[in-house]
């Protein structure tokens, strides 16, 4: 676990992608330009009312093949795999493994397409990148010979409407777009008796102590649900009148705009966040000493907003065999308990349930609700890809509440 | 014969800096206009560049101005031209003292001065500006001292304030080395010659020193203010507010966050014509100072 008082790694990692992001501004650019050739038709894009089988070009690996051994290179979020679980896997494996990090999902699928990186396995992706990746022949279809931990997954995701048949992808882990807040900071909680707690982010009040997550799908996702519209819809008119709300939000209350809810409101220099579920989990860590873990609070809709991402093997994997076994040594119990313990994000794993965590001390009691019960994901709503002229409409209102 | 040999010897040692251009300027400012004027495939949603300039489409282009013109995009350049006349100022009103001081009175301090001066900055951007950070949030200790003082103010809570003061405290030292060049290089019998003439030392200075180092504070002014318009990360770690978002931000966001690289790359090509227009009165002006300076 990181040092509760100690340098913030993830931040800085975050502030020197940054700036590695502006120096290799034209490296990205001309990446992009690589592919003159222009797809011809639309994918079709998978919804919990109609899931897709996804076409397989090449075979899964074969059965009952040893493990390659070397290093094994991994394409990941910034501080999303506990240190101790890697280095344990190293040692009952006798290889290495070393961790690249992207920042969205676009640029990890630039990064493949483009050839630049050519990772072993990747951790951390939706289904909003799903298809152009097994459309661009990026993923090889799992043998889940290799997987014998896969029926830990809970129930609604061995077998997800992105995947049917959970061909290419495993679940990591699954989350909640809630609030996170300091109940001892002088919130009202009556916003979240209320049952539409969303509004707690126009409350002037909370002025200059309050974030919301730097997630367009987010964020846009929540004030639809607030306003009771389709949190997956392409209607110009609706998305029009969500810009409208962001800009009232902005002039109430001056959000900052980033990821880092784990860590500040747990400092307590912020009363209010809007979050994922994982980052109050996470923040019991980053709590000052002096202040009890009871104080984080979460709360997220009765029709939450889930969602969860997945382990994925490239292609091009020079190891298959041991990206397979990493995933299903990350599948097992007591290891992904011990990754929870640092990561904070709730595995997908249907042996974890709340009441064994609260037990075992990882989650507070007040933090039940920040954990997402197998019944709760398979009834939740589901923020889904969105086709690309909805998407364009979602990032302008986006940028255009950013532009201030 | 000689002649041409030396024109030929000229010419290669230029060739270097040409193809230097060439391969890290020209040719990427092509392939982003490619980009910019291209478009992007249906499904893998990644620009397409079309390198045939015929074959270049202005639909983003012209959606992307009328956004700069009238739209939200204009609330984002002013707010981003704001902040960098302000950073400017302030980083003159800052380091023209300091690289006056240096040039003029450090005597054998100087050197030790100057490594001083820039000893700060051997630490990477990032971990600076991460270290005001913690030193201005709630509990850091520059706002505990402003406290002591009676002074409450958050400054992380997007203020534009901070983001100018960000861009000054990261970009001035940038400014003072080459006003020091300058100043260090001005003739002490000019200003000699103005005293002797009956000006006082204020006015010897406005009179002799500040027209001197005009050239110098032209460089660095733009030395400085060419890369604050494209920062992005100042304003990430500072503010990250809608209330400061400066251009860089907007450019980061469309080509690293979106499916819409092309309108990045629009950005990035109408802010550099405007910097193209302040370079050309930079040179402009430098040019004619020198023929001043030298009648």
């Amino acid at each position: 676990m990181t040092d509760r008082y100690g340098f913030n790694r993830r931040r800085f990692l975050q502030g020197s992608a940054a700036v590695a992001g502006g120096l290799m501004l034209p490296a990205s650019l001309l990446s992009a330009c690589g592919d003159d050739n222009v797809s011809g038709s639309a994918l079709t894009l998978a919804r919990p009312d109609r899931p897709v089988t996804l076409p397989t070009a090449v075979n899964p690996i074969a059965g009952g093949l040893s493990h390659e051994g070397g290093t094994l290179q991994i394409l990941n979020w910034v501080d999303y795999l506990n240190p101790d679980t890697i280095a344990r896997f190293e040692e009952l494996y006798g290889v290495k493994t070393a961790v690249t990090t992207y920042d969205t999902e676009e640029i990890a699928l630039n990064k493949l397409r483009s050839g630049a990186f050519q990772p072993d396995l990747i951790i951390g992706l939706t289904d909003s990148v799903l298809p152009r990746l097994v459309a661009a022949d990026l993923l090889q279809p799992l043998n889940k010979s290799y997987l014998s931990n896969f029926n830990n997954v809970i129930a609604g995701l061995r077998d997800p409407y992105y995947d049917v048949g959970a061909q290419y992808t495993v679940p990591y882990i699954i989350y909640s777009t809630g609030i996170g807040y300091r109940a001892d900071m002088d919130v009202d909680t009556s916003y979240f008796d209320s049952g539409n707690g969303w509004d707690i982010l126009w409350d002037p009040a909370y002025s200059g102590r309050l974030g919301i997550l730097d997630s367009y799908r987010d964020v846009i996702g929540s004030v639809l649900h607030r306003n009771g519209e389709d949190i997956n819809t392409g209607d110009q008119k609706v998305l029009d009148a969500v810009l409208e709300d962001l800009r009232e939000m902005a002039a109430a209350t001056n959000p900052k705009i980033d990821i880092l809810a784990y860590t500040e409101v747990p400092a307590g220099t912020r009363a209010v966040n809007q979050c994922w579920s994982g980052d109050m989990l996470l923040g019991v860590w980053y709590l000052p000493e002096d202040v009890d873990w009871n104080v984080l609070s979460y709360w997220q809709p009765d029709d939450m907003v889930t969602g969860n991402d997945f382990f994925c093997i490239p292609t091009k994997s020079a190891r298959p065999v041991l990206a397979h076994e990493f995933t299903n040594f990350f599948l097992d119990v007591d290891n992904a308990l011990e990754n929870f313990g640092w990561t904070g994000y709730q595995p997908a794993l249907e042996a974890l349930p709340a009441s064994t965590l609260i037990e075992w001390e990882y989650v507070p009691p007040n933090l039940e609700n920040a954990l997402i019960t197998p019944e709760q994901y398979a009834a939740g709503k589901r923020a889904v890809a969105l086709e690309p002229e909805v998407d364009n409409r979602w990032t302008d209102v986006w940028a255009a509440f950013n532009a201030g | 014969m000689r002649k041409n040999e030396g024109q030929w010897l000229w010419g290669l040692l230029a060739a270097p800096g040409t193809i230097w251009l060439l391969l890290l300027f020209a040719l990427p400012f092509y392939g982003l206009a490619c980009v910019a004027f291209g478009e992007i495939d249906p499904i893998f949603r990644n620009a397409v560049a079309a390198w045939n300039p015929l074959e270049w489409r202005f639909e983003n282009f012209g959606e992307v101005m009328g956004e700069i013109l009238t739209g939200s995009l204009r609330r984002v350049f002013v707010r981003t031209f704001g902040y960098v006349l302000a950073a400017v100022v302030l980083s003159f009103l800052i380091g023209y003292p300091v690289a006056y001081y240096l040039a003029r009175h450090a005597g054998r301090w100087r050197g030790l001065l100057l490594a001083l001066m820039i000893l700060p900055f051997w630490v990477n951007y990032l971990m600076r500006m991460l270290a005001w950070v913690n030193l201005l949030q709630v509990d850091g200790w520059a706002t505990k001292a402003f406290s002591a003082f009676g002074f409450q103010y958050n400054f992380l809570d997007g203020k534009g304030i901070t983001v100018i003061l960000g861009l000054v405290y990261g970009y001035v030292p940038f400014l003072v080395l080459p006003l020091y060049a300058s100043l260090e290089r001005l003739d002490v019998r000019l200003l000699e010659a103005a005293r002797d003439l009956g000006a006082s030392p204020g006015h010897a200075f406005r009179m002799v020193t500040v027209p001197l180092s005009r050239p110098g504070m032209m460089a660095a002014g733009v030395i400085i203010a060419l890369p604050m318009f494209g920062d992005y990360y100042t304003n990430d770690m500072l503010s990250r507010s809608p209330a400061t978002e400066m251009i860089g931000n907007q450019v980061d966001f469309y080509l690293n966050g979106t499916t819409q690289p092309q309108k990045g790359a629009v950005l990035v090509l109408v802010l550099s014509a405007m910097l193209v227009v302040f370079m050309a009165y930079y040179l402009v002006t430098t040019m004619r100072m020198q023929r001043e300076l030298q009648t």
